[in-house]
């Protein structure tokens, strides 16, 4: 397939890297969490507005700041938080798909407000090849995106060939909005009360509003320390603190009690260890963890049950179906 | 006299999410090589008798994660599903796995290790307990009742090393020894480390890990192999699959000095180095009648007593 040289960046921002969804799924048993971006729902819709599929490669930028020269007709578009996008200086709209020709600037300003990470699809979608069937960068272990690292100033990005798609736009109404103040839907366990926890600490974790805390990152997003009481003295041979069990495989979005410190799962985490997984955030509410800003926003957690988890699925699902796109 | 046949584990089904059940094996303690064992067979007879909806299934020393699409296949379907899997797998002293055998040198209290530890008390806590001297071999010789650190050699050269399950970072092997004198206990290091060099060989609770890439870690170190990863670059060996340790291989190790270590991590580098690896299968009743010997089982009992007795004398951080 041709490739054509789409973007030329001028400037990469704080840690831009190229993702794709689902991401590297179907190894986690050979030691490879997903990847993919954090907030999976403003990633799929970004694709979506310039007509591709919702799992091609596009940028994901955390705080906002980035600027690319444009090096071939297309389209692009930017969803996120709110904040100032402009072509050659002048405002253009997020959540809409935008015309771009070769020579164009685009730029993306440092976000302000609440929300942490933009997405920004070009059609065609972004060409870098698959590493273990994924474009997706994974820092770590420095594969899949651009040479599997974070973009830095000069980069070329290709893109595949598209199709010319008809102008799209998110109505406001459907709309993700970023709060401050967050509510995210887990469900209890694999490790909680009351083997683990007791029903105590449980109801104080869902009481609780957690502070995200500065070194939040692609591989985990972290929580202001707290002392649970445990239900058991200790982790015995495999650890000194209750919080310990024998190592097992966790699931993407769990929430570790690493020790005193929760810790959200991230896309880029380690697949497995030694500590016990309290809760796990719903899949359809995911996404909510990539826009947390570090050292900023608190979250309070909703226990919610399989059923309300499927029904927020739906729900994700309908705002993911073109015929919503106006 | 035959080994007592054990029975299935009871088994534990825990909710992981909308997407995914965590399956637990028998009692979280001890660490049980049968439960793992029969972790791998679940593994396998998934994998041979698929299940729809069912995605991946990830495991862990006595565990198995279990990925599922809830729009195909529901919660209660995946328990009936693993309930009636677990029913068809034979019983666990027939079990016979795939087991490749893979022979990898070791350079013990190798420079770059000792390195790392350095670093550590540098950057990180100059007073860490569990880094007597600057030394990991020393803490792990005090801390498992060993006279000294020949004893703690000879322990990891004397047993194969069963891969229980691969996990954390892109192919780390977590490794268990089939043979019961081996076992080796050691607390993780708090807080955790930010840099462990490749191929660094470590301990941490039961497990014996070494190291696919540069990263943080939290266990003891107390030597270096050759790379076991192959995520960016092309050594020979490494091309059917970038990980060379699959789940349920086993590893043994063979002692060199340092320099003979540099010398073949280079040829690894060159791709001039093939690795030793011998396909094959490991019954699990062989892992019963070693088990069952009463000379291996008494020495075993008594090193682990001298364990015992050595961790309440040396202070776990």
């Amino acid at each position: 397939m041709t490739q054509t040289a789409a973007l030329e960046v001028l400037e990469p921002g704080l840690q831009t890297t190229v993702q794709d969804y689902p991401g590297r799924r179907g190894r986690q048993s050979l030691g490879f969490f997903p990847s993919g971006p954090v907030d999976s729902l403003a990633f799929r819709l970004a694709n979506l507005l310039v007509g591709n599929r919702p799992g091609a490669a596009a940028l994901e930028i955390p705080l906002g700041r980035f600027q690319a020269g444009v090096l071939a007709p297309g389209r692009i578009a930017v969803t996120g938080p709110e904040t100032s996008v402009t072509l050659n200086g002048s405002p253009v709209p997020q959540w809409e798909s935008v015309p771009v020709e070769t020579g164009d600037v685009l730029a993306c300003e440092v976000l302000r407000g609440p929300g942490h990470r933009l997405y920004l699809a070009l059609s065609g979608g972004i060409a870098v090849p698959e590493v273990f069937g994924s474009r997706s960068t994974f820092l770590l272990a420095g594969i899949g995106g651009l040479d599997g690292r974070a973009l830095e100033r000069a980069d070329i990005l290709d893109t595949f060939p598209s199709t010319p798609s008809r102008p799209r736009r998110l109505p406001v109404s459907l709309r993700p909005t970023y709060p401050t103040a967050w509510e995210i839907e887990i469900l209890r366990g694999p490790h909680a009360d009351p083997d683990f926890l007791t029903t105590e600490d449980f109801a104080d974790f869902l009481a609780a509003s957690w502070r995200c805390d500065l070194s939040s990152d692609r591989v985990g997003i972290r929580f202001n320390p707290h002392r649970f009481r445990w239900a058991r003295p200790s982790g015995d041979v495999a650890g000194g603190h209750p919080s310990n069990l024998l190592d097992s495989s966790y699931p993407p979005g769990g929430i570790l009690a690493y020790g005193d410190v929760l810790t959200v799962l991230g896309p880029d985490s380690n697949t497995s260890g030694g500590f016990a997984v309290i809760a796990t955030v719903a899949s359809a509410s995911l996404w909510k963890v990539g826009q947390l800003r570090p050292g900023r926003d608190t979250v309070t957690f909703r226990e919610i049950d399989l059923d309300q988890a499927a029904a927020l699925t739906a729900h994700v699902n309908q705002l993911l179906d073109v015929k919503a796109l106006s | 006299m035959p080994p007592p046949a054990p029975a299935r584990p009871d088994v534990t089904y825990r909710t992981a999410g909308d997407r995914a059940l965590l399956v637990e094996y028998g009692p979280p303690l001890p660490v049980d090589l049968g439960l793992n064992f029969f972790a791998h067979a679940s593994a396998r007879h998934l994998e041979e008798n698929p299940v729809r909806g069912i995605l991946e299934v990830a495991p862990g020393l006595r565990s198995l994660l279990v990925h599922y699409d809830p729009e195909t296949i529901q919660h209660d379907a995946v328990i009936a599903a693993m309930d009636r899997l677990h029913q068809e797998i034979p019983e666990p002293g027939s079990l016979v796995l795939p087991s490749r055998r893979v022979k990898l040198p070791i350079a013990f209290d190798d420079s770059t290790s000792r390195e790392a530890v350095e670093r550590y008390q540098i950057t990180t806590r100059p007073d860490a307990p569990n880094v007597l001297d600057g030394n990991n071999v020393d803490y792990l010789v005090r801390s498992n009742g060993l006279p000294n650190r020949e004893a703690l050699y000879s322990r990891v050269l004397e047993s194969e090393w069963w891969n229980a399950f691969t996990g954390f970072y892109p192919g780390l092997p977590s490794l268990l020894p089939l043979d019961p004198r081996s076992e080796l206990v050691a607390p993780k290091y708090n807080p955790a480390r930010s840099w462990t060099p490749e191929g660094a060989v470590a301990f941490g609770g039961p497990c014996l890990v070494v190291h696919p890439i540069e990263s943080p870690g939290s266990y003891q170190l107390f030597g270096r192999t050759l790379p076991i990863c192959d995520l960016v670059r092309r050594p020979r060996a490494h091309r059917a699959d970038p990980i060379l340790i699959h789940p349920g291989d086993r590893i043994s190790f063979y002692r060199v000095e340092e320099a003979e270590l540099i010398e073949l991590r280079r040829q690894v580098f060159e791709g001039r180095y093939d690795y030793d690896i011998e396909p094959g299968r490991y019954a699990v009743a062989d892992h019963l009648a070693v088990q069952a010997d009463p000379a291996i089982a008494a020495e075993a009992a008594k090193r682990r007593a001298d364990r015992v007795a050595a961790q309440e004398l040396v202070k776990i951080p």
